[in-house]
This record gives structure tokens, sequence and C-alpha cells, in this order.
């Protein structure tokens, strides 16, 4: 889908502040984190383990436990409303049927002695108010969407009799079975194989080409951010380092922390054997980060800015939206944040 | 390739785990068939990967080549020794010759020794027995060494593991392996838990000391990607056995046998306009059971070529037959009827 700015969003997140509170110190998970998401959009969001990925998320929902964790600035904008000063009644309701969420774990997030079946059957009920007969209809229905071969008599299998890509089909009829606008996966087929999930992701593509529905897709995985985003967030230290689409960010990355992520995944496409570039050094510690750029220690372009001031967020010209957080564009920019 | 460049030359491996049933007696009612006949050979200084999905084998296989998993049938030549009829004192000694890395660097460095202890410790334990012919000082001007071969800087000598991260126990561990001066390294996915900028410092590394040290690799991983970027010649595997094998090149060129054509086209390619122009083959279904006996092609219930033959007749690994589709390269075998005359 072509991403055009006059569609209105159907979620809008700005300056999202998460912290968690540990013996060390104040961890800055999530630092002015601010995207948009349409409909019918496949965005994504990469970066390595502890950029604030699955926390970004996890605080749209409100899921983040407190303490110690707390959402402490931001607006999550959602149908007219901000669900971060929204009652946790309101929340409740927008959660599962309005914005589902699938996990990266399948087996962890089903309950190992309810049937399959009865557990999808329970969330449509839940949120659709449907009779126990029509919901468990309903339930093998979802089943054979996703590609269950067998849905009715696999309705009453438990989740130890599926393999790891079924229940995660499982946990996609779930999180469906409500129709919700926006689907948030995160991580949904990392811990599966090749062949697996690429059933995965063309089910998640198709099923979001055909019913509209938005989905934040969550990986670290660039190969799937490629084949499957419109727009893409880069993630760096909890702040969102990088936003654009899918063709301008492998095309033209503009941050070097994105630029040296493109470079440095050995590719099946590539002719030479090459020496593979690599950033020095590890990610940040997030507790007591400096006032500077997260990425400067480990940066081939640091300049003195770097050290000393944190980079503003860079809105780019163009057709569109595109922000990037480095001082090399800080001369460039159309209005700062 | 001849037999005389092998290092290790793996023939008829199989690695049989029993299925038993019963709570006080104990049955056998069958046998999960983790390696079920494999030959290859790894050439001095090459490095070969094994890849293919979970529990086709490919971890089995490498712990079977280091005896570290008890081989059902099979023989594994290591410089013309059969690893498999050595006795525990002889195995021991052989050890030195191959050494592992493993993919958990959180999980296979001891939480309470320092690093230069971790990496001193094989070194002592020969040294000890007289198999060594190194003093405490000599020891410890090969840590030194070593730690600096492997981009760990001197002051992290006296820290422990968990004041690393990740990549640094990684290097940690490889250092380790070295210590002994290795002709074969094992490497279980030894990148899989690392993010991707850790990732390819540590690929980097290995193919430096590779260089260094001369040394042959058995390197077993899931991503295709990294396979292919480190490794001369790939075997993939498919329960329990091999399917194909070939250079990574003419693998990743010219992928002849139905599973490793499904399964190159499955893996996502960082580049958004050919990820929109490829036809992708998707696979229907999963892996059977390993655990079920099976007459004929392993992969053919989920082939889109299977023909009559493949459901009684189990195709074996040979070079495919002239005129098929396309010049086979030398060394390239694969276990399928569609490239096999008759």
């Amino acid at each position: 889908m072509a991403i055009t700015t006059n569609v209105e969003a159907i979620l809008r997140v700005e300056g999202l502040v998460t912290g968690f509170r540990t013996g060390g110190g104040l961890v800055r998970a999530v630092e002015e984190v601010s995207f948009e998401l349409h409909r019918g959009e496949i965005l994504g969001i990469v970066g390595e383990s502890g950029s604030g990925k699955s926390v970004t998320n996890l605080s749209i929902l409100r899921l983040v436990q407190c303490p110690p964790g707390e959402v402490s600035a931001g607006r999550v904008l959602y149908g007219g409303k901000d669900l971060l000063s929204a009652s946790e009644e309101e929340v409740r309701l927008v959660r599962g049927r309005n914005i589902s969420m699938i996990f990266q774990d399948p087996l962890t997030s089903l309950n190992p002695v309810i049937k399959v079946g009865k557990q999808i059957a329970e969330a449509i009920r839940l949120h659709h108010g449907a009779k126990r007969r029509e919901a468990d209809a309903r339930a093998v229905d979802m089943l054979r969407l996703i590609g269950i071969p067998d849905a009715e008599r696999r309705a009453s299998d438990y989740p130890h009799q599926f393999s790891g890509g079924m229940r995660q089909r499982v946990m996609i009829a779930m999180a469906l079975s409500c129709d919700p606008e926006i689907l948030i996966a995160d991580e949904p087929t990392t811990a599966l194989d090749v062949t697996i999930q690429a059933q995965i992701l063309d089910l998640i593509r198709n099923l979001s080409a055909q019913s509209g529905t938005a989905v934040i897709l969550v990986t670290h995985d660039l190969g799937v951010v490629a084949g499957m985003c419109d727009s893409v967030c880069v993630m760096y230290a909890g702040r969102i380092v990088e936003r654009a689409t899918v063709d301008d960010l492998f095309y033209d990355p503009l941050h070097p922390y994105t630029r040296g992520l493109l470079d440095s995944i050995p590719r099946t496409d590539s002719t030479g054997k090459e020496r593979l570039y690599s950033i020095p050094g590890s990610p940040p510690n997030l507790v007591d980060l400096p006032e500077a750029c997260p990425f400067q220690p480990r940066c081939p372009k640091a300049q003195e800015a770097c050290a000393r001031e944190r980079p503003p967020e860079v809105t780019m010209a163009g057709r569109a939206p595109r922000t990037v957080r480095c001082w090399l564009h800080a001369g460039e920019d159309h209005h700062v944040s | 390739m001849s037999a005389e460049g092998a290092l290790l030359e793996v023939s008829g491996l199989k690695v049989y785990f029993p299925v038993e049933k019963g709570i006080i007696v104990r049955k056998r009612v069958g046998w999960v068939r983790a390696v079920d006949g494999v030959d290859f050979q790894v050439s001095r200084g090459e490095s070969l990967g094994l890849v293919g999905e979970s529990g086709c084998g490919k971890s089995t296989t490498a712990m079977a080549v280091a005896r570290l998993e008890a081989l059902t049938a099979g023989k594994v030549l290591f410089e013309g020794r059969d690893l498999a009829a050595l006795n525990p004192t002889e195995l021991r000694r052989a050890r030195k010759d191959f050494q592992l890395v493993f993919q958990d660097p959180w999980s296979s460095l001891d939480p309470r020794m320092r690093v230069r202890d971790i990496i001193a410790e094989p070194m002592q334990i020969f040294a000890r027995r007289g198999e060594l012919d190194l003093d405490g000082a000599a020891i410890e001007a090969r840590v030194a060494s070593l730690m600096e071969s492997c981009g760990l800087s001197k002051s992290f000598a006296e820290r422990y593991p968990h004041e690393f991260s990740g990549g640094q126990r990684q290097r940690v561990g490889i250092a380790r392996a070295l210590a002994l001066g290795p002709k074969l390294i094992i490497a279980d996915e030894p990148v899989s838990a690392l993010d991707v900028s850790i990732q390819s410092q540590i690929l980097n590394l290995l193919k430096d000391l590779q260089r260094q040290f001369n040394l042959t690799f058995l390197f077993i991983a899931h991503d295709l990607a990294v396979v292919e970027y480190f490794c001369d010649r790939i075997a993939v595997m498919y329960l329990g056995r091999i399917v194909e094998i070939a250079s990574s090149s003419q693998l990743n060129h010219m992928p002849l046998h139905p599973y490793t054509r499904a399964l190159l086209s499955a893996v996502p390619l960082p580049d958004p306009a050919k990820e929109r122009s490829r036809k992708r083959l998707i696979l229907k279904g999963d892996v059977p059971s390993p655990s079920i006996e099976r007459a004929g092609c392993p992969f053919r219930e989920r082939c889109s070529e299977a023909m009559e033959r493949c459901a009684h007749e189990a195709p074996r690994l040979s070079p495919p037959a002239p005129g098929g589709s396309g010049p086979a390269g030398p060394g390239h075998e694969v276990s399928c009827f569609l490239y096999q005359g008759n």
C-alpha cells in the first residue's frame, strides 16, 4: 500500500516515554517515541535487543507493569481518545477487540489445559457477546481461515498437540477473531523455522490486505521488514533514530546506525565473500545515558556536537513522512521538533 | 575432492534415541532417528556448513562427530583415525585437535571463573597430565595472546562472564576453544544468539582466526545467509539425512533439491524490490516426526514434485545425472529422483 500523508492516521503515538525503576537506577527503555499508523499499513519496528521495541508496544496497550515500569509522558491517540489517560475499563475494551497483540512465544501465551477451539471462542464471546455455540463455530472458521487442516477435529486438541508454527497460527486466529483494526505482532516468527516463518508472514500479509487491518510488526530481521512492511521505524537505545518508507530506508538510509545495520547483514543474494561491515562496540547501558547521542561512541561519522547534545528529531522533505535523529541532517530540517 | 585432503571423513553416521514407555518397567517402543545415514568430508582449511530446520539432525551430527553423543552406527575418521573406536583416554587426548564453540554464550561459560581461568583451564588440564608441554608462565602468555587474537582487551582477564555482553562472551568461548591449538572447530550456531551488529563482528573474527591458525570448520546454523557467507561448502539436512551438498555459490545460484529450493525462497532478503518481485515457494505442513519408520524419500509429503517412485524408494545422495537441468559443478550432490537417470 502506498503511504499518503492525507489519510487520517488510526493510531498516533506522541512523545512516549517509558522507564523502569531498578536497583541500578532508572532504565530509560523508551524515550520520546512518536509515530503514526494508517489503515491497512504494515509498520515495522526494528532494532536490536534492548532497543525498546517491545516496551513501546506494551506501553501503547498499557501492559507495562507498574511498578517497576512507568509510562511517564506522551499520548497514544486511538479513536479520539488518549489511551494513556483513559480509564482501565476503557482500555480493556480496546485491547483485544480493536487492538490485538501476538507474542513471540506461542506456547507460553496459550493456556495448556484448555482446548484450542475453546480459547479462541472465549475471546469471541468476551468481546462480541456471542453465544457459546456461535462462538465455537466461529472459532472453527477461524482455524480453517488460517490454514489448519481438519479444523473441526483440531479445535478440540490441546496446545501441546500443535506444532510451533500451528500454535503461532492459533495465536493469530485468536487475535484476528474479533476483527481488530490494529494487530501488534511482536517478533511473531522469531521462534520458528524459515519455511514456517514464510507461511506465517504470508498469512499476516494476506489478512492485512483483505481486511484492511493495520499491523505493527516488531522484528530484528531486516529481511522480514523488506518483505512485509510499508514503512519502518528503526530504534536504538529507546529512541526512533530513523523513520521512513521501506524503500527509502533500504535504498537511501540516512542515519549511520541504519546504514551500519544494513551493511552488517550477510546476504544470500550477494556474490562476493568480502568482509562484513561491523559496527564496533556494543549497545549502551540504558541506565543514566549521558546527554549525548547514544550512538555516538559507535558512530563512524561522529562530530563534536554528537558528544555534547542529543540530536533533535528532524523531519525531512519529501512525499512520505520521514524523520531522522542525527546531527548530520540537522541542517536539512524542515521543522525541528 | 580427494580423500587424502580430508581432515574429517564421516560415513554412514546414525544416531538413534530410544523412545521408552512405562513407569516401573521401561520398554523401548521405538526410535527417534535423529541422524539417519549421513556421509560427508571436510578438507583441511575448509568450512563445511550444516543447515536445516529444527529437528533435522544438524546439531546431533555435530555432537556425534565430537563423540559427545553416542553413535548408533557409522565411522568418524579424523586424520584417518576412527573416533568412534577410541577408548576414553584416547578420546580425551584426541579432543585436543577438535574443539567446540557453542550457541549460548550465557550458559557455556562457568559464571564463577575469571576469564583468564576459563581460557587457561583446557591447557592446565592437559599440562597436568603431561600431555602438553607448557608451564604456568607459558600458559599465562598464551592466554594473553589468545585474548588479543579474539579482540578481548587485557583488562578483561580478571573479570567474570556476567560483566560482559553476549558478543564478548562469545569471544571468550572462542578463545577457550582455540587454547589447545585445535585443527577442527565445531561451531554449533555460534552467532544465532547475537544481535545483527554483533553477529558480523563474530563472523569476521572467526574468518580472521581461520586464516591465522589454519582452522577447519564444521559450522552449524539455521540462518542460510550466515552459512553462505562463512562456508565454502554447504550440506542441507532434512529429517536426519543430507538432501543436497554443494559449494556455497552453487547452492545459492543453482539449488536442485525441491527442499533446498523452498528453503532458499523462504529466506527473507533485505531488499524490498527483490522481495516484491520474487516468487516464493511456500511449503505446506510441518516436518514429520523422526520417530516414525518411513519408506521412500523423507521429503515426499511436502514435495511439490513427488512422483510415485518417491513413496517406496529412498533416493541416494549422488551427482545429478548430466543433461538434467543445467550443469552442476564438481562436488554437487543431490538426493532426489528428479536428477537421477533411469
